[in-house]
């Protein structure tokens, strides 16, 4: 778990990585899923990732975030270089200094609200901080629901759920895949809109891969990705001008 | 609908793996349970046939079916004269006279070894011999033995050897002419055969007299014109047979023994497999839950219920055949390595293998069946698929079991206690008692919920894996139920033996041991207790009292049967004869106290004649009646001194009774029988049982039958335990996601892997305990209501340690069974876990 000897380029940053490489395949049917990437997410800050299918913006987050690891090059969390990790060495890395959000909102159905909420402290060993908690849960409005299962609640509401429990035990980072995937429009503002706020109240970092352009303009800065490197960033986005430069790619 | 079938058993080869374990399991135990008793039954025929194969006519003692000879292992013997007469006889060309009696050789420094071989009288007709001189040559001239095979290899010994031979006539000197064979073993006679020279047999295994145990004869013309001859020749208490005749009874006797130990294991082995249907239909009803979008395509593209419930039943088909066929393979397999692992301890399996067209067939034909039958219930499932199903999104939590249940499994358990309690038949306590087993069936999810409720509190302590372990195994109530079910069953039938069990063999061993008797009895065979032997014997210290006497071979009302005489009043002191009717004050000169046996037992009163194959037959006067018990069933009848020389000619005593002093416990006890023993041991012929022998006889026979069962019974349990890592590994895989997602919160492999051994023990111990807690009621409630219903009088008796045994292995199945699962379960990437469907 110690900190690499090397200095690096990115130590002011919550997360990031070195000359990242991934790739599947040998030879000739090599597919390469990440062909180089260094980049840094800045502390406090809330960054989107984009790209078209395929162009290895999940598979960076995933890296970076120590679910896959890498065929070459570094991955940092904080001045971690989590390529030098055991498998359980990164997972409790994840349980004390990651927060996740996914697509399928990914509760254990046995669990109430507050118990799925309460899960990864649960899972340390930590009493949670009351008052963080009740803010927490007061933010992203489930003060009445918390005694629920997750089947009695709707998949709005269960995604508040999954928020709620990346945020309570004030990760250093949280991760975002398609948080809105499955959602109505409304219900996905809403939970943007948490998401943002956290930024900005608290100053949670947070790294979010979407291909929704709507949703990418609640970041502070987009980072584009195509056949696995970083051809483009976008500071301050709006949906319209990520929109234009998605269309782009498709050109 | 069948090819789909055929290609879905194919393509998910690895889901069915548990389901074709299981089925291979059944039946193979089945058919090796069926091959090996085939071929104990035909050996036992066939040394049947080459024993006595050319045996045409036979003279045997006629013991009319009474009880006691079974016991007073001294039958009449064939005297020379009625031999001769009978070689004599129009068609007669040969005869063999069958003597044995117990020899063993002693060493250099004089210490007996080959113990309880059996010395035989040689018999110079090759036909009629059974026994084939291999190497050297036959024992023919006085010195001279044969010893067999393994016999010779056991105790090294060769042709030329030269070396004392114990026998009743003292130590003699003797030489090893020949090694011997009998048929495809060794010896006829379970413990070696020492073949003994016609010269030296009857003084050796037969204290010079001239007499045969029982004699056969072979014949040119007809034997039946023998047969009627011959019964005109031979003394009362003889029977003469055609060798047919005589060959049928010998097979009923060793035969019929083989063939209900071979229904005995069978139906052990259909149980097997009844616990392997469980599994069976476990695995399908989770299949049928995995398969339901494919199911619903189907069903919305066209296919009706009936096709759906064709194709499910097809694949059952087509893996109960192959299940049972791999399984027939593995049964062979089974009893090759049984055959394998007596032949590496110098055994060989009786019969060898054999293929037999009934057990191969009734092994596929009852595997398939089973299979057929167990997945009957989720093709109806399968069928009643909604097209809706292929759109839902997650899997549908199943329902809760429904009240129904509960109620129909409160009225079963309430009429089975009810009718174990209350009933006079036992055929309604039994009815019974399978109604509370129902109830068990019925209210499984029940019992998998209140479980999980109890167990709750305390594994929540053990972190959140404990608690989730627990919420998990009560997801699917009637899963869990099914697959704890298969196990209860196990545990049911091994509690209930082992209680049942226990309770009947304290209740037998005691009656025995109720049943007076002298403290030791020395016997000899073909022997005599002399006066030295009874001195030797009375200066043990601890004994009180020797008592030397008489016992002959007799027969009574043309019944062969046995005869005591000698100091009856110092006989009646040291043994405990029960009287039915009469007294034995009584017993004068022309007197005779009989045994019961029964049915045609003479009255007090009554005049029956008595007789020997040497003596007078004598018209005596029933005085008493004794009760079957240790000790008259050594004496069998009692006869005056006087009458019985009249009788049975001047007969030496064979047999004494001891008495030991009032006081001496248990250690001293042990002290006194070495003390015995070391006399005995230097006679071979002398054999001591402790008085209470015959209880402890029938206890360590209970004992192993109780023990063999149990070990079969865990070949179920063993199959149940397969069940378990099936539904473990299926739920997991259902799980995949969930499990995923709590790696990437933060939960270590260690732990998940911890949580899933949890839940798996959780399973094994509801089986575990709901079958230890109704095999306990179940047997206790019999016992009860047997002794209400019944003369018996048995006490309950629980073998506590096997119960806490059959605890511990529960609780280590459960964590075998969760070794696959939790391996698989942390084996999987996170991320296939979360990114999936």
């Amino acid at each position: 778990m110690s900190a690499p000897s090397a200095p690096t380029p990115i130590r002011a940053a919550a997360a990031g990585a070195v000359e990242a490489r991934k790739t599947y395949g040998k030879g000739e049917a090599a597919v390469h899923a990440l062909a180089g990437v260094s980049v840094a997410f800045p502390a406090h800050e809330f960054t989107a990732i984009m790209g078209p299918s395929g162009s290895g913006k999940s598979t960076l987050m995933q890296c970076v975030a120590g679910l896959d690891r890498l065929t070459s090059g570094q991955a940092f969390i904080g001045d971690v270089d989590i390529s030098r990790l055991d498998k359980n060495q990164l997972t409790l890395l994840r349980r004390d200094r990651l927060g996740f959000i996914f697509q399928q909102y990914n509760l254990i159905p046995s669990l109430s609200a507050r118990e799925n909420i309460l899960l990864p402290l649960t899972l340390a060993g930590t009493d949670p901080d009351p008052a963080w908690f009740d803010q927490v849960v007061h933010t992203v409005g489930l003060g009445d629901r918390l005694k629920n299962l997750p089947s009695q609640l709707s998949g709005g509401q269960q995604q508040r759920v999954a928020v709620a429990r990346a945020l309570v035990p004030r990760p250093d980072i949280v991760f975002a895949d398609e948080p809105t995937g499955a959602l109505d429009s409304r219900t996905g503002i809403e939970i943007l809109g948490f998401m943002r706020r956290a930024v900005d109240d608290t100053g949670q970092t947070i790294v979010m891969v979407t291909h929704d352009p709507h949703a990418a303009s609640y970041a502070n800065r987009v980072l584009f990705l195509a056949d696995g490197q970083i051809v483009d960033t976008m500071e301050a986005p709006t949906a319209d001008r990520v929109l234009d430069r998605m269309k782009r790619f498709e050109g | 609908m069948f090819r789909l079938a055929l290609s879905s058993v194919r393509h998910s080869l690895g889901r069915y793996l548990a389901t074709l374990v299981a089925i291979i399991a059944g039946v193979g135990f089945f058919t090796a349970v069926s091959v090996v008793s085939d071929g104990v039954i035909d050996s036992l025929e066939g040394n049947v046939d080459d024993q006595y194969g050319n045996v045409d006519v036979a003279v045997v003692a006629d013991d009319g079916g009474s009880a006691t000879n079974d016991v007073a292992a001294n039958p009449l013997k064939v005297p020379q004269a009625t031999v001769d007469e009978l070689l004599d006889l129009d068609g007669v060309e040969a005869g063999a006279g069958v003597l044995t009696s117990p020899v063993a050789f002693a060493g250099d420094d004089g210490k007996p070894f080959a113990t309880g071989t059996t010395g035989r009288l040689w018999v110079e007709d090759d036909e009629l011999n059974p026994i084939d001189v291999t190497e050297g040559e036959a024992p023919l001239a006085p010195g001279q033995v044969a010893v067999d095979r393994g016999l010779a290899d056991d105790e090294d010994l060769a042709v030329g050897d030269e070396l004392p031979l114990l026998t009743l006539a003292g130590p003699q000197d003797v030489t090893i002419v020949g090694i011997t064979e009998f048929g495809d073993s060794d010896a006829v006679d379970p413990g070696g055969t020492i073949s003994i020279s016609p010269d030296d047999a009857f003084d050796w295994l037969s204290s010079g007299t001239r007499q045969y145990d029982s004699y056969y004869l072979r014949v040119s013309g007809s034997p039946d014109d023998v047969v009627s001859a011959g019964s005109d020749v031979v003394p009362a208490g003889f029977d003469v047979q055609s060798g047919d005749e005589f060959r049928d009874d010998q097979r009923a006797a060793t035969g019929g023994f083989a063939n209900n130990l071979k229904i005995g294991l069978q139906g052990f082995a259909v149980l097997a497999l009844l616990v392997g249907g469980f599994v069976i239909y476990n695995t399908f009803s989770v299949i049928v839950a995995q398969r339901l979008r494919e199911l619903a395509v189907l069903a919305a593209i066209g296919a009706t219920p009936k096709q759906l419930k064709r194709s499910l039943r097809a694949e059952g088909l087509v893996l109960g055949v192959l299940g049972s066929l791999l399984g027939v393979a593995a049964g062979y397999g089974l009893t090759l390595l049984l055959e394998a692992i007596l032949q590496a301890t110098g055994n060989s399996l009786p019969g060898g293998l054999s293929f037999s067209a009934t057990n191969i067939v009734s092994g596929v034909l009852l595997g398939t069946i089973i299979t057929l039958l167990s997945v009957m219930s989720p093709a109806r499932k399968a069928g009643r698929t909604e097209p809706m199903e292929a759109m839902r999104e997650a899997a549908v939590e199943p329902p809760r079991p429904r009240k129904v249940r509960a109620l129909l499994a409160v009225v079963l358990l309430g009429l089975g206690l009810a009718g174990m309690l209350t009933s006079g038949s036992l055929a309604v306590v039994g009815a019974s008692a399978v109604a509370v087993i129902a109830s068990v069936f019925v209210g499984a999810p029940y019992l998998a919920l209140i479980g999980a409720a109890v167990v709750r509190p305390l594994l929540q302590r053990r972190g959140i894996e404990g608690r989730l372990a627990v919420d998990n195994s009560v997801r699917n109530p009637r899963r869990t139920a099914t697959t704890a079910n298969a196990l209860l069953v196990g545990v049911f039938l091994v509690t209930f033996v082992a209680v049942a069990g226990a309770s009947l063999r304290d209740y037998v061993v005691d009656e025995v041991n109720d049943l007076q008797s002298a403290d030791f009895m020395i016997s000899t065979t073909g022997g005599v207790v002399d006066d030295d032997l009874v001195s030797q014997l009375d200066d043990v210290d601890g004994v009180e009292q020797v008592v030397a006497f008489q016992r002959q071979p007799v027969v009574i009302d043309g019944a062969a049967s046995t005869a005591s005489s000698g100091d009856l009043a110092a006989l009646r002191e040291v043994s405990g004869f029960d009287i039915d009717e009469g007294s034995l004050d009584d017993l004068a000169p022309g007197t005779i106290a009989v045994l019961d046996d029964g049915e045609g037992t003479p009255s007090v009163g009554d005049t029956v004649p008595v007789g020997s194959a040497e003596g007078e037959t004598v018209d005596l006067e029933v005085v008493a009646v004794l009760v079957q018990g240790q000790d008259t069933l050594q004496t069998g009848a009692l006869i005056a001194p006087e009458t019985f020389t009249e009788i049975v000619g001047d007969a030496p005593p064979t047999i004494a009774f001891l008495a030991l002093q009032d006081d001496v416990g248990d250690s001293r006890k042990d002290d006194i029988e070495d003390g015995i023993e070391a006399i005995t041991d230097q006679r071979p012929d002398l054999t001591a049982m402790s008085g209470n022998l015959l209880g402890e006889l029938i206890g360590t026979i209970m004992d192993f039958l109780i023990q063999a069962v149990t070990g079969l019974l865990l070949m179920s349990v063993v199959i149940a335990l397969i069940g378990i890592v099936n539904t473990m590994s299926l739920s997991i895989l259902e799980r995949r996601r969930e499990l995923g997602l709590l790696r990437i919160i933060g939960m270590t492999d260690k732990r998940v892997r911890r949580m899933v051994r949890l839940e798996s023990v959780l399973i094994s111990m509801l089986g575990t305990v709901s079958g230890l807690v109704l095999g306990l009621a179940v047997s206790l409630l019999m016992v009860i209501s047997i002794n209400l219903h019944s003369d018996l009088s048995l006490t309950p008796s629980v073998p506590v340690v096997q119960l806490v045994t059959i605890l511990v292995v529960g609780v280590v199945l459960g964590v075998l069974a969760a070794l696959l699962p939790a391996r698989r379960s942390t084996r999987m990437e996170v991320l296939d876990a979360v990114s999936a469907g």
